[in-house]
Parts: C-alpha cells; sequence; structure tokens
C-alpha cells in the first residue's frame, strides 16, 4: 500500500514539473508568436501597426502578470483547452488531437503489445532451446529485421502486398467511399487499412524485443534457482516458464513500459508513409508549419502518457517482483 | 549391492573453440546405503563436475564421455531426460553451494514446496501443507517461513529451506555441494549439525564435496579425496586423519592446526609461540618464495629513500568510534554497526580483527582508511584526524594508509595488465615517471614473489591464479610505500595450499618494511599465525582483547569460545558421529 502511494505521489510531482515546465518554455524563448508572424510578412514590405494589432488580436498576446498566466492556463489544462490551431484554423487542437489519438491508439498501441508477446515469446523459446533452429531463426531474423529502417520496410510492404499483390490498401485510415460509423462493413474496412502499417512496426520492433529476452533468459538459465529446479525434477515447461522465463522478464518490463508511453507519439515515419491520420501525423504537419499550440499540446501529451506508462510499469513491477514492494 | 555405483566416469567441457579438457578422468567408486561420505579437493579439482555428473545436472560444455553411473543397479548415466525426472523423486537430490541463490526471488517458499509436490505428485494434495511444515520443523525453521520470499530470509535460513526441499523428494542419496562455504562461521557450523542429524535420523545417503578437510572429517566416515580430476585417496576418516597416503592429501591436513594450541604451526609458515616472535624472518622469506632468492629482505634502505620528506611513523588511534547507519527501510531499525570502539594500532604492530558477519569489522576497516566517517568518537592517524579529512587529506592518508581486498577475482581490473594496475598508484602517489616508474613497478613484483617479474608485469588478471593474483593487489598496496594495510579477510577466497603463502608474505612485509597491519578476518587460525593483537567483535562492540596467544588459548567471552568451536577440525573425526 505505502509502495501505490510513494509512486502515485511521484507521478503527481512529476506531471506537474511537466505541465509547469511546458508553460515557462515558451516564455523563456525570445519574441512571441506575432513576432514570428509578422516577422515573415516584413519580408514583403513593412507591416502598418494595424496589421500588426490584427495579428496580434487573432494570436492573442497573454495580458496579467506571470503568475495570473500561469493559474488561467493551469485551469485550460485541466479543461483539455489548448487553444485553437494555426494551421488547421479554426479548429481548437483538442478537437484535433481526439480525432487523430484513436487510430493511434489502437493501431500503433495493439501492434506494440504485440510485438511485445510475440517477441518475448520468441525470444523465451530461442533461450530454452539454445543451439537449434528455433534459436537460430527467430535470432538471426531478428537481427536482420530489426535492423530495417522503417521507411524502407514500409516501401517494400506497399511495393509487394499493396500494389503487387494488391490484398491490402495502401494509404489513409479507411476507404474514400465509407463514412465513420460502427458499422461491420466500416471495422472491417479499417481493419484493412491497418494492416500495412501495423505490419511495418511489427517488423522493425519485434526483433530488439526476441534479442533481449532471449539473452536476459541465457542468463537466469545459468542462475542456481534453475539448476536447483531441475535437481528437483520439476517438470522441463515449469522450470522454463516459472523459473527462468518469469525473472528474465521482469528487465524487459521497463522497455516495454518506454515503448507504451511512445504509443501516443504516434509513429511518424510510417503514419507518414501511410497517410494515416494519426498523432505522428499530426505532430509531423504541427512542426513543418510552426503550428505552437498544436505543438504544445502534443508534446504535453506525450509526456504526460510516458509518465504514466512508467506508472503503470512500477505498479506490474511490484505485483511482479517482491524485492521491489518494501 | 551398493546404492551407487561408478565406473570409469570421465567428464569432459568441450567449449565452441577451444581444447576439450578433462575434469573428470576415469573415476571409480561406489557409496553403501545409509553412508556418509566425503569429496574433498581444491577448486579446479573437479569435485564439483563430478557432483553434478552423478546427479545428472551436467550441462553443456559439460559431457559425461565415458563410464556409467549405476544408480540403485540402474545406469542413470546415459538415461533419457523424462525417465530422469521421475527418478529425482526418492532418487538422488542434491543441495547447491550458493543455496542464497537456490530459490528462485519470485516464488514464495511455499509454491516452492507447492511446484515439487506437483512435479511428483508424491504427496496428497490435502497433506502437502502438513507436510511442508512438517519438513520445515526438520531443518529447524519456523512454519512461518512458508509464506515468505527468499529474499526476506537470511543465508542460513534459504540454506536450510533448500535442504528441506531436497528432503522432499524422499531421496536416498544427497549429495551436498559446499553447502556451508557462502555462510558465516556460526551459521556454517549450526547447518552443518542439522546436516549430521537429518543423516542420521533420515537415514540417507550422503555424500559431501567440500574444500575443507576440517568440516569432512569432522562429519563423515569416509573420505574420497580428489585432485586434477583424479580421486587420489579413498579411505576412512580415522585413515585420511592418522595416515594420509598421498601427498596431497599430506599437504591438505598439514594445513590444519588448532588456534588454540600453545605452539601453532603451518608449512610455509614462521612458529608463534605465546611470545612474539623476532626470530624467524629470514626463514619466513625462504619459505614464502624459494624462487624469489636472495631479494627484497636485504634493501630497507630504498623505501627509507622514499620516505624523505614524508611524514614519521605514527600510530593509528581508535577512540570511542560509533557508526550508526539510517535505517535502510521504513519499518526498520537504524543499524549501530560498530558501538563505542577504542584501540591503538602502534606502527609496525599487526592487530586481528575478529568476528562473525555482521560484527562490525569491515564497518571498522573503512572508517579508519577514510570512506565512512564515524557518527561520533575520533580517529587520530598521527597529527591527522581521519574522521574530518577532506580531498586533500584524503589523498594523504590514503599514501599511509592501503587496503588489501577479499575476492582478488574482483580486486583487479580485468581488461588491463599488472603493470597497469602497478604504475596507477606509483604515478599517483610516488611522483615517479617513465623508467623510474616501471622500475618501481618491477621492483614491487619481485618483493611479491612474483618472478620472472618482466614476464608477470605483462599478464592480465584472468591468466593469473588465485594466489597469484592477491600477490599483485599486495603489490598495489605496496606501491606507495604506506606505513599501514588493512587487509579484509584476504585469503578467504583462496585455497589452503595458496593461504600460508599470502600470509607468510603479508608477515614479512611488516617484519622488513615495518608496515603495521589491521588483519580483518573470520578465520581465527590465520588470525593466531600473522598478528600478535588481537580484538573480538561482536554486534559492533569489542567483546575480547589482547594478545592474540593469550585471547586464543584463554578465552574469557563466551562470543570468543563459540567462534573457537566453530572452527572445524579434523582431529574431531568421528567423534561427533
Amino acid at each position: 500500500m505505502w509502495y501505490l502511494l510513494r509512486k502515485l505521489g511521484l507521478l503527481l510531482l512529476t506531471a506537474w514539473a511537466a505541465i509547469t515546465l511546458n508553460f515557462l518554455l515558451p516564455r523563456l524563448m525570445p519574441g512571441t508568436p506575432a513576432d514570428a508572424a509578422i516577422a515573415k510578412l516584413a519580408q514583403n514590405g513593412p507591416v502598418d501597426p494595424a496589421t500588426r494589432a490584427a495579428i496580434e488580436a487573432q494570436l492573442g498576446v497573454p495580458t496579467g502578470d506571470a503568475w495570473s498566466q500561469y493559474v488561467q492556463y493551469l485551469g485550460n489544462v485541466s479543461r483539455l483547452d489548448f487553444g485553437v490551431s494555426y494551421t488547421f484554423f479554426p479548429q481548437s487542437v483538442s478537437t484535433l488531437v481526439m480525432n487523430a489519438l484513436p487510430w493511434t491508439l489502437v493501431m500503433v498501441g495493439l501492434v506494440t503489445i504485440i510485438a511485445f508477446v510475440v517477441g518475448t515469446l520468441l525470444g523465451v523459446l530461442a533461450a530454452w532451446k539454445r543451439g537449434t533452429w528455433l534459436d537460430t531463426l527467430p535470432t538471426l531474423g531478428g537481427t536482420f529485421t530489426s535492423a530495417f529502417p522503417y521507411f524502407w520496410t514500409a516501401l517494400l510492404v506497399v511495393f509487394f502486398l499493396g500494389y503487387q499483390l494488391k490484398w491490402f490498401p495502401t494509404s489513409g485510415a479507411y476507404g474514400l467511399e465509407s463514412t465513420p460509423n460502427l458499422s461491420l462493413a466500416f471495422i472491417s474496412d479499417v481493419i484493412g487499412h491497418a494492416w500495412l502499417p501495423a505490419l511495418t512496426i511489427l517488423i522493425t520492433s519485434v526483433g530488439g524485443w526476441i534479442l533481449g529476452m532471449r539473452n536476459n533468459m541465457i542468463n537466469t538459465l545459468g542462475d542456481d534457482y534453475v539448476t536447483f529446479a531441475e535437481a528437483n525434477g520439476l517438470r522441463s515447461r515449469t522450470v522454463a516458464v516459472k523459473y527462468a522465463a518469469r525473472n528474465a522478464i521482469l528487465p524487459n518490463l521497463t522497455g516495454f513500459g518506454l515503448s507504451l508511453g511512445g504509443v501516443v507519439g504516434g509513429s511518424l515515419l510510417v503514419e507518414q508513409v501511410f497517410n494515416y491520420p494519426g498523432v505522428g501525423y499530426l505532430l509531423y504537419n504541427a512542426v513543418t508549419n510552426q503550428d505552437f499550440p498544436l505543438m504544445q499540446a502534443l508534446f504535453l501529451m506525450l509526456t504526460i502518457s510516458m509518465l504514466l506508462a512508467n506508472f503503470l510499469v512500477d505498479l506490474l513491477y511490484g505485483l511482479l517482483d517482491p524485492r521491489t514492494r518494501r | 549391492m551398493s546404492l551407487l555405483e561408478v565406473n570409469g566416469l570421465s567428464v569432459v567441457y568441450e567449449p565452441r573453440g577451444a581444447e576439450p579438457t578433462y575434469a573428470v578422468r576415469k573415476a571409480s567408486f561406489s557409496l553403501e546405503r545409509g553412508e556418509f561420505v566425503g569429496l574433498v579437493g581444491e577448486s579446479g579439482s573437479g569435485k564439483s563436475t563430478l557432483g553434478f555428473a552423478v546427479t545428472r545436472l551436467a550441462k553443456a560444455p559439460a559431457r559425461i564421455s565415458e563410464g556409467t553411473i549405476l544408480f540403485d543397479g540402474r545406469d542413470i548415466a546415459s538415461m533419457e531426460e523424462e525417465e530422469l525426472r521421475k527418478q529425482r523423486r526418492g532418487g538422488f537430490a542434491m543441495v547447491l553451494q550458493s543455496g542464497m541463490n537456490a530459490l528462485n526471488p519470485v516464488r514464495s517458499i511455499r509454491k516452492h514446496f507447492g511446484d515439487i509436490f506437483a512435479a511428483h505428485g508424491h504427496v496428497p494434495k490435502t497433506k502437502r501443507l502438513a507436510r511442508a511444515y512438517d519438513l520445515l520443523e526438520k531443518v529447524e525453521l519456523p512454519r512461518t517461513v512458508l509464506d515468505r520470499f527468499p529474499g526476506e530470509l537470511s543465508g542460513g535460513m534459504r540454506q536450510r529451506v533448500s535442504i528441506a526441499l531436497a528432503l522432499s523428494l524422499e531421496p536416498q542419496l544427497m549429495v551436498f555441494d559446499e553447502p556451508t562455504t557462502a555462510l558465516d562461521v556460526l551459521v556454517q557450523h549450526a547447518v552443518m549439525g542439522t546436516i549430521r542429524d537429518l543423516q542420521k535420523s533420515e537415514n540417507f545417503t550422503a555424500l559431501l564435496i567440500s574444500h575443507d578437510l576440517g568440516i569432512v572429517l569432522e562429519s563423515t566416515s569416509r573420505v574420497m579425496v580428489m585432485s586434477e580430476g583424479v580421486i587420489v585417496e579413498d579411505g576412512t576418516s580415522q585413515q585420511i586423519l592418522q595416515a594420509p597416503q598421498h601427498q596431497y592429501t599430506q599437504m591438505l591436513l598439514g594445513h590444519y592446526a588448532d588456534p588454540r594450541a600453545e605452539v601453532v604451526q603451518v608449512p610455509g609458515l614462521v612458529v608463534r609461540g605465546s611470545t612474539i616472535s623476532t626470530t624467524g624472518h629470514s626463514s619466513v622469506v625462504a619459505a614464502v618464495s624459494p624462487e624469489r632468492g636472495e631479494t627484497a629482505t636485504g634493501t630497507p634502505s630504498a623505501p627509507a629513500r622514499r620516505r624523505a620528506g614524508r611524514p614519521e611513523a605514527s600510530a593509528i588511534v581508535v577512540d570511542g568510534v560509533t557508526k550508526v547507519y539510517p535505517r535502510p527501510r521504513r519499518g526498520q531499525d537504524a543499524v549501530t554497526a560498530v558501538d563505542g570502539v577504542s584501540f591503538t594500532l602502534e606502527q609496525g604492530q599487526s592487530m586481528a580483527l575478529v568476528g562473525a558477519s555482521g560484527s562490525g569489522k569491515s564497518t571498522l576497516a573503512k572508517l579508519v582508511t577514510g570512506i565512512e566517517r564515524p557518527t561520533s568518537g575520533t580517529i587520530h592517524f598521527g597529527e591527522a584526524r581521519v574522521d574530518t579529512l577532506r580531498r586533500k587529506g584524503l589523498r594523504g592518508l590514503r599514501r599511509e594508509v592501503q587496503m588489501v581486498f577479499q575476492d582478488p577475482y574482483s580486486a583487479l581490473n580485468p581488461l588491463h595488465t599488472v603493470e597497469y594496475a602497478l604504475m596507477r598508484p606509483v604515478l599517483n602517489y610516488t611522483g615517479l615517471h617513465g623508467g623510474a616508474a616501471r622500475t618501481r613497478v618491477l621492483e614491487l613484483l619481485e618483493t611479491v614473489g612474483l618472478t620472472p617479474v618482466e614476464q608477470f608485469a605483462a599478464k592480465l588478471p584472468h591468466e593469473l591464479s588465485g594466489g597469484q593474483r592477491q600477490r599483485v593487489v599486495i603489490a598495489r598496496a605496496l606501491a606507495c610505500d604506506p606505513q599501514v594495510i588493512i587487509a579484509d579477510e584476504p585469503v578467504s577466497m583462496l585455497d589452503v595450499s595458496l593461504r600460508a603463502g599470502v600470509l607468510a608474505l603479508l608477515d614479512d612485509l611488516r617484519v622488513t618494511f615495518g608496515v603495521s597491519m589491521l588483519y580483518i578476518t573470520h578465520d581465527l587460525l590465520s588470525a593466531r599465525l600473522v598478528t600478535d593483537q588481537i580484538m573480538v567483535l561482536n554486534q559492533g562492540r569489542v567483546v575480547e582483547s589482547g594478545l592474540t596467544a593469550q585471547v586464543l588459548r584463554f578465552p574469557e567471552d563466551p562470543y570468543t569460545m563459540e567462534l573457537l568451536d566453530a572452527i572445524p577440525q579434523p582431529h574431531r573425526a568421528g567423534a561427533r558421529r
């Protein structure tokens, strides 16, 4: 119980620090967004004061002292109000994020979990059957595929599975002719469109989990408790799963937490290649168009989700490893 | 019919890309039912490999290359996995060396028992809990242990749990591989007592593998001695003790002595009677390293020259020192590691600091070297107050006070040569450079008897034996001509045959160079051999101190007596049976 409270306190503290930093950073930078816009206009000639006033009014110039701004900011954050996007004016930032988030969460999130589960299982198998083809194949294959760059894998997948074999559509999250609803037809359309990006992420990320798990497990297989369990005549499946793998997975959980936290950031390159309307795609747009409110909201969301994922992994650790519970 | 009959068994290690080596060569022996047999040998003698082979736990790259192992009349050397697994119930069990790590850290003790019962199904479900309680009682553990995780138990308790788990298999043969080596002296004594009692009451056949002939002779009725993969001697404990045939057995026995005796003698070490020895220095040098020739002793002028301009010889004065560590976790108490300790270590003196683990002896070493600061009390080294020194002062202190660490396998950086390891302190502390520094390094190697020096200088730690590594560690401590050497269990990781050499070297340094020594140990025999003064620590307090010979021969404190009683004694062979 104490463990839980301590971790929760730590989570709240770091979240507050992140939110505050997100408030401070833009204010510590020289100039305002209005200055940036005016500077752009100034390249074509002098900017008259009326235009300047109009731009400032449109983008909003902060009023009041820093403290009252901070209080107002905290209020806005708690209402998830991050202002209006420059690029997709007049849509609000929260609407944009809320539209993009589900696509990313479902597609990237599911694939991350699948990659972890599949990679871990293959790693356990490889270590347990060390030296056989069950070891060589996943280990060599994993090393090979994890060295592929995202975009290159994406191009291969698009070319062979999408263009030549025409098994799956090559871009977007759903077909142009279907409209979003909860019908079976639409959902299968979405799944069809998700195949290629998902496959790309899976191919490039599963190798790391295989190698990590295999190496950890080979270490634990050399541990005395595994030898002792064998000496006591436990079934080999029990020894492999409850003794060796159970201990080998612990260090991998931290990495899993980090990649889960990163899911919310989307998978920038993959979403870009497949025109997938997720958070990565949105982030790319925000950065290329200097859309400050959108960027700020996305970065904050990324930070917070990273913290949450780590918190969950900490709790999981507490459940799985009695040594951390004290 | 014997319970276990091993015929012409050889075990070969075949690492990939390296020459195969035979760890066990054509071993043949048999164990009768109910017999308690010891298997003794130094590290690398193949005794553990043999133990793993007869319980069929040898894993790649080790492989049984020839021979048969008849257990109860059936050959298990070539048995299939699943049949072998079933044989482990009511067959042969093993208790591993590092019982500390023999338990799965994420499973409770209850689940450990459950796993075994589930694997063999020999205890009906309703009776499993009662059986577990019964087994815990046999190894003298409370029932509450069942719901603990291994990390919550002490080393001795964990080893008792592994014995209980092995017992739950109802084995006919129990193999104990160094069951108490990693444990504290007093705990070791108690656990060995439990093993002996269990062997008698449960009447299983037992094979006790150990490097310590003392422990083995105390417990077993028959002893096999192994050297370089071959069983060189096999006889009753009395025969081994009174008329050892093989040279190797004689050597092992020669290194036992009773620290309580009037005169204690071990080959390679000078005799120390009740008075401080002042005569046998030259004999020490000759005995330590005959290969080293006539150097080292005759040149006290060199260190004297280097000493010029440095503080005069001074004593370490510890006065009323207490060290309290803050409570490690919520709900636990603060730990008082050292409690009001005072002593004076005069220049050129050697003092032993003995006690069981947790008695505060290592903490005291940290305080004297300035690594930790005392909570209260003062430590003087000459003019300097060690407990308040800052960076520069500490640097000066380290030039005068050096450590020799317990584990020579981890005290040297495996990536650097011996020369590099010795060059660092020479460059840092002596102001020598280039050729002069190199000359000094070679001189140091000669002092510790690692000749030919040029060859040893170029070696990497893994190319050296444990004893040679410890000599390098000692040479490193000597590099800056310190006045005090603090040796923290310098021989506890070494084989018996190497111990005397290292101890004699330390003693020799004290005599030749006037280095004073604080010798930290749990081994009272070695304390008797190399020190004049002794302090016995129990839970941070000095319970007894004085002349080593006096204190060990006529102990007054019950704790000292307990420590003395815990020392395995070969001559007690059979006495406890």
